[in-house]
């Protein structure tokens, strides 16, 4: 199944500003991008990233063991914005490197224990999780009534240049 | 020789266009909708450049009054009521044969999910109103759209020909910020509804403005010059031979758009659940 994720330049510009910001203990920043869907022709989606949402300074947990740990005050934020604006939800973090990023182990266990959640607010809509690097992404797609994750098989910027990941 | 060579090849020249243009250009699924005059110069240069995947729709057949314009057809189009979009296919198929082309020959309202997945759209259309429907559509899924148009006015000195080729990409101006689109246009093509009768049209303007709007095109896709600020809006005087960009760019700089303020009115208005029907 084709899944196809579109951002404009500036959002994207605006993201990366916000996920690079020092943090007091965390070495990284997570955050969320609110999405709408479509489908497409032959059974896909297209997902339409429209706004972020912060993780704030205060909702990370001190774990030196990760780049970043959300704590549930964080989770319960994002759900309530997912709740609130109707919004297919993305976690997103940031490799700061060139070339195409991959999640860590961790990435893939917390995500999927996680990711699900959102359904409980908004059980229709797709969510998932993305990692973009300088010039890259890479990122997963639950989609309702199924179990496991899916690749999102292609990440276009929209702007000038409109360029894929 | 294999495809992918010949395409190597025979794209040899545009490399300047970028380390990876036909590559991008290969990965690119564009729409044109309305192969007439202005789409048929579009599909034919977009062929010529490589472009990977073609959406091509307009629900007309050819007839022998297109042909003072129409690039691609023929005397035996016209005999056997071939479709429009089916020229532009077989012309693009011509010179550059690993082209995929869906061809639609529906109105394109009828058949608008195939642009969901599009990297630019493309309007070749008559009407004012189906210009905005269009741009609405593809800013609903932020979708560049290039819109080119011409006219022909009559007036008491002889004939005045003009024309516009408008990029509306989500966040800047729109057509209706442009100009291009608005009320009185729109309440007047109401009124005209069913009675436009044939309007003048001529080749080399059409021409013209496809292939600004081709080059507006590379420009988005695989810049190969620095300048990244593209005027949204250029124009062309046909009685003076000339293109600038429009006069009313300067009352545009630094205003946003307010016809499409809300980000948030993307995806499909009707979505609910059809998530389960994905499930394979």
């Amino acid at each position: 199944m084709k899944i196809l994720f579109k951002i404009t330049g500036s959002l994207l510009s605006e993201l990366k500003a916000q996920l690079t910001q020092p943090h007091q203990f965390a070495s990284e920043r997570v955050g969320f991008l609110l999405c709408r869907v479509a489908l497409i022709e032959g059974g896909g989606l297209v997902i339409l990233a429209h706004s972020q949402h912060d993780v704030s300074d205060a909702d990370y947990i001190d774990d030196q063991t990760v780049g970043a740990m959300m704590g549930p005050a964080a989770i319960r934020k994002a759900l309530q914005v997912a709740y609130n604006r109707q919004a297919s939800m993305f976690h997103v973090h940031l490799h700061e490197h060139r070339g195409q990023p991959h999640f860590s182990r961790t990435d893939e266990r917390e995500t999927a224990r996680f990711v699900p959640d959102f359904w409980n607010v908004q059980p229709d809509l797709p969510h998932g999780a993305i990692v973009f690097s300088e010039d890259g992404a890479y990122g997963k797609c639950w989609i309702p009534g199924r179990e496991d994750a899916l690749d999102i098989t292609q990440f276009t910027v929209v702007g000038i240049p409109t360029r894929k990941l | 020789m294999k495809e992918a060579n010949a395409s190597e090849l025979r794209l040899g020249r545009q490399n300047f266009l970028g380390k990876n243009s036909a590559q991008v250009l290969k990965e690119s699924r564009v729409a044109v909708v309305g192969l007439g005059g202005g789409g048929s110069h579009i599909a034919q240069q977009l062929g010529h450049l490589g472009v990977g995947e073609f959406v091509l729709i307009d629900p007309d057949i050819v007839e022998d009054t297109n042909l003072n314009r129409l690039v691609g057809a023929t005397q035996q189009d016209v005999a056997s009521g071939a479709r429009k979009a089916s020229v532009a296919a077989r012309v693009i198929a011509g010179v550059n044969p690993g082209a995929r082309a869906w061809i639609e020959t529906k109105q394109w309202q009828m058949c608008a999910v195939a642009l969901r997945s599009c990297d630019v759209i493309f309007g070749c259309v008559d009407s004012i109103g189906e210009r905005a429907q269009l741009e609405t559509t593809a800013r609903r899924y932020l979708i560049p759209y290039i819109d080119i148009g011409m006219d022909v006015h009559k007036a008491e000195e002889g004939f005045f020909l003009g024309g516009q080729v408008a990029v509306s990409l989500p966040g800047g101006p729109c057509l209706r910020c442009m100009g291009i689109v608005n009320d009185r246009a729109l309440e007047v093509e109401a009124q005209q509804y069913g009675a436009a009768g044939g309007r003048p049209q001529v080749v080399w303007p059409n021409g013209l403005l496809a292939s600004l709007a081709v080059g507006f095109f590379v420009q988005l896709i695989s810049p190969w010059y620095d300048v990244l600020d593209l005027p949204p809006l250029v124009e062309f005087d046909g009685n003076s031979q000339s293109v600038f960009p429009s006069k009313k760019l300067p009352y545009l700089a630094g205003r946003s758009c307010r016809h499409f303020a809300g980000l948030e009115d993307l995806g499909d208005p009707f979505w609910s659940c059809p998530g389960k029907c994905l499930v394979e």
